[in-house]
């Protein structure tokens, strides 16, 4: 064992499984955990108010690492995440009220509905490519609204309000409904960001990652390129499809609005902002993009911009401005920062592990 | 027994033949260079041999196995190893990442235990590690083991992209001129490995090779190429006397023996 495991600089790696595993040193496991402590500890600190931001931006985490599993990490183009989060909130409602599941059943069942359709809707990423398959995708996300709002049994895409949530023997709106849902969906997406990082580490996912780079060698590699970005599909998809399942719960039922193609552009720009094929970039993303959202509806409640700008009274200056300040932040970030808010936490760590030297 | 057959392939692209029904043979624990001029066909025949390309007529075997219109995967998986003229190497990754990539088919455990690194997957990773190493030190690439592939100098990643072929733990080696730009000393290390290559892990070796003092230094046995056509085959002092060969070669290069 090396002297000293509390810092990088000094700290030499005898073996490869010191090398191989996520954290190097103490210190890095350690500031972990507290954070991981800290982000359950929030409910007693900050007010209540704040919570149905920050469990948007918990649940959403899991559906962009997941849209990183397919866009991000294998290099497919997905348009269509936002349609996999709608499966698994469908299937999470169906489940809670046809089956009268509880929650913590119907969730993952969510989840597998979504990597069923999810996989079968990668199917064509085995013979189309690039642009080809971000349309395929695009297609899957346009045939669930359709779909969606023709089918009985779904309500047309109305409502499907699924029983009040019992988790062992305490309702959720004994606590606040958005702590509730706050404190399920924490630990959901710290399990499923610690399973993606191990695949990495795995011959799957540096199989994905191959496909990515370049396929004509990944496949001298002996690696099924096909089989890669099926399996990519198929995590990427449980992941939206977890994520559908609550946030169907936490929007209180299932409505087709809530998954459509708006949801899927927002992931992709969560996504991109975030920085593509990064997971602390995963929840960076939805950090920034929840925040900008926020942001935009405090300005336009602002009495400010009610007099500088000429819109007529009545009219929702917050969705009108929006998708304007989605877009932007999708343009700026690809121009000035292609490689996300990641790359900005990757430098920040690298200072750090430097430490205490300058570089 | 010999090992790889390739039996009258041809080869067209739209009415263009870029090889002519071609056959030979590469017996087992040999060192067989192919040659021949520029657009003489040489990649095109190893890309038929790998799968990235299927003969338009003809067959390939190796052992007991049919190459002919197998997928480059495939044929990976039969134990035949690639190594790429123009550089395919994973530029983004570090040279280790590159060798553990190579590692791929030797890897057998389930998505599930990737996802929980647990039992299989992390004994396993572990052993594979220590098998990447070992290749590291065999082709001296130590200091750059860390490095993104992209960053280094080309005779160096021409030597990474020997090494991911050697990590595949082929039996059939296929070389697409690995010391092309290289100088004279880095040169001298790449026969070094070849020929250690061949002994050490008694690998058959296929080399496509312009400087033709090297290739009639190391070689069992010469094939020519011309114009998609197999004018000449021997020893290398065969080859070398053989008069259509040096009509192929007069103008272009100096047999240089
Ligand atoms: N994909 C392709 N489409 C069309 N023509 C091709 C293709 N690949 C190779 N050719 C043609 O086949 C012929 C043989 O090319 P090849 O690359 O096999 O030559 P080579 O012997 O490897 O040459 P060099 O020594 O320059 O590497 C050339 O005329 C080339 O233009
Ligand atoms: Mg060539």
């Amino acid at each position: 064992m090396p002297a000293s495991r509390f810092t990088q600089t000094g700290n030499y790696r005898v073996r490869y499984t010191q090398d191989q595993t996520i954290f190097a040193t103490y210190a890095e496991q350690l500031s972990l955990l507290l954070l991981i402590a800290a982000l359950f500890a929030l409910p007693l600190i900050l007010p209540r108010a704040w919570f149905p931001y920050l469990t948007q931006i918990v649940i959403f985490s899991v559906a962009v690492i997941g849209l990183n599993v397919t866009t991000g990490y294998t290099g497919l183009i997905n348009i269509g995440q936002g349609a996999f989060m709608g499966v698994g909130a469908y299937a999470t409602a169906l489940a809670a009220t046809r089956l009268n599941l509880p929650f913590y059943l119907a969730i993952p069942l969510g989840g597998v509905a979504g990597a069923l359709i999810g996989t079968l809707v990668g199917l064509p990423s085995l013979r189309l490519k690039y642009l080809y398959l971000a349309i395929a995708t695009l297609a899957f996300q346009i045939i669930f609204e359709w779909g969606v709002g023709h089918a009985p049994l779904l309500e047309q895409g109305g409502v499907i309000k699924p029983p009040t949530p019992q988790a062992f023997g305490v309702k959720d709106s004994f606590l606040n409904h958005n702590v509730f849902w706050y404190l399920v969906s924490l630990p959901v997406l710290i399990s499923l960001a610690l399973l993606w990082r191990n695949v990495l580490r795995t011959r799957h996912g540096r199989a994905m990652i191959a496909v990515r780079d370049n396929d004509r060698a990944a496949a001298a590699m002996g690696i099924h390129p096909g089989r890669a970005k099926l399996t990519a599909f198929l995590i990427g998809s449980f992941y939206a499809g977890v994520a559908g399942g609550l946030f169907m719960y936490f929007q209180k039922g299932a409505v087709i609005e809530d998954y459509s193609l708006g949801l899927s552009v927002k992931l992709l720009a969560m996504a991109i902002v975030g920085g593509l094929g990064s997971l602390p970039g995963s929840f960076l993303g939805p950090l920034f993009i929840v925040g900008l959202d926020r942001g935009v509806e405090l300005l336009s409640q602002s009495a400010l911009l009610g007099r500088v700008t000429a819109f007529a009274e009545g009219v929702d200056v917050a969705s009108a401005l929006r998708p304007f300040s989605f877009g932007m932040a999708i343009v700026l970030f690809l121009m000035f920062e292609p490689r996300g808010l990641a790359n900005w936490w990757r430098l920040t760590r690298l200072y750090f592990k430097r430490w205490p030297f300058k570089f | 027994m010999p090992q790889l057959h390739v039996e009258n392939v041809t080869l067209t692209f739209g009415g263009l033949n870029a090889l002519t029904d071609v056959s030979l043979t590469v017996p087992e624990g040999e060192i067989v260079s192919i040659i021949g001029p520029n657009g003489a066909g040489k990649t095109s025949l190893l890309n038929c041999v790998s799968g990235f390309y299927h003969p338009t007529r003809g067959q390939i075997r190796f052992g007991e196995h049919d190459l002919t219109h197998a997928a480059p995967n495939v044929i990976t998986g039969y134990g035949v190893a690639r190594a790429f003229q123009n550089l395919e190497l994973f530029r983004g990754l570090s040279v280790t990442e590159n060798l553990l990539l190579a590692r791929h088919t030797h890897l057998r455990y389930g998505l599930l235990s990737s996802l929980l690194y647990y039992g299989r997957a992390s004994r396993q990773e572990a052993q594979n590690r220590a098998y990447v190493e070992g290749i590291i030190d065999f082709m001296e690439l130590e200091e750059h083991r860390a490095h993104p592939v992209g960053t280094l100098a080309y005779g160096i990643q021409k030597r990474v992209e020997v090494a991911r072929a050697l990590t595949l733990a082929p039996r059939l080696l296929l070389l697409d001129e690995p010391m092309a730009g290289m100088n004279v000393e880095e040169k001298e290390d790449m026969v070094r490995f070849i020929l250690d290559i061949k002994r050490e892990h008694g690998v058959t070796v296929v080399l496509i090779e312009h400087d033709l003092g090297v290739v009639m230094d190391i070689s069992d046995r010469v094939y020519v190429l011309d114009f998609g056509q197999l004018i000449a085959a021997g020893t290398p002092a065969q080859v070398s006397a053989d008069p259509r060969v040096i009509a192929a070669y007069t103008g272009a290069q100096e047999l240089s023996a």
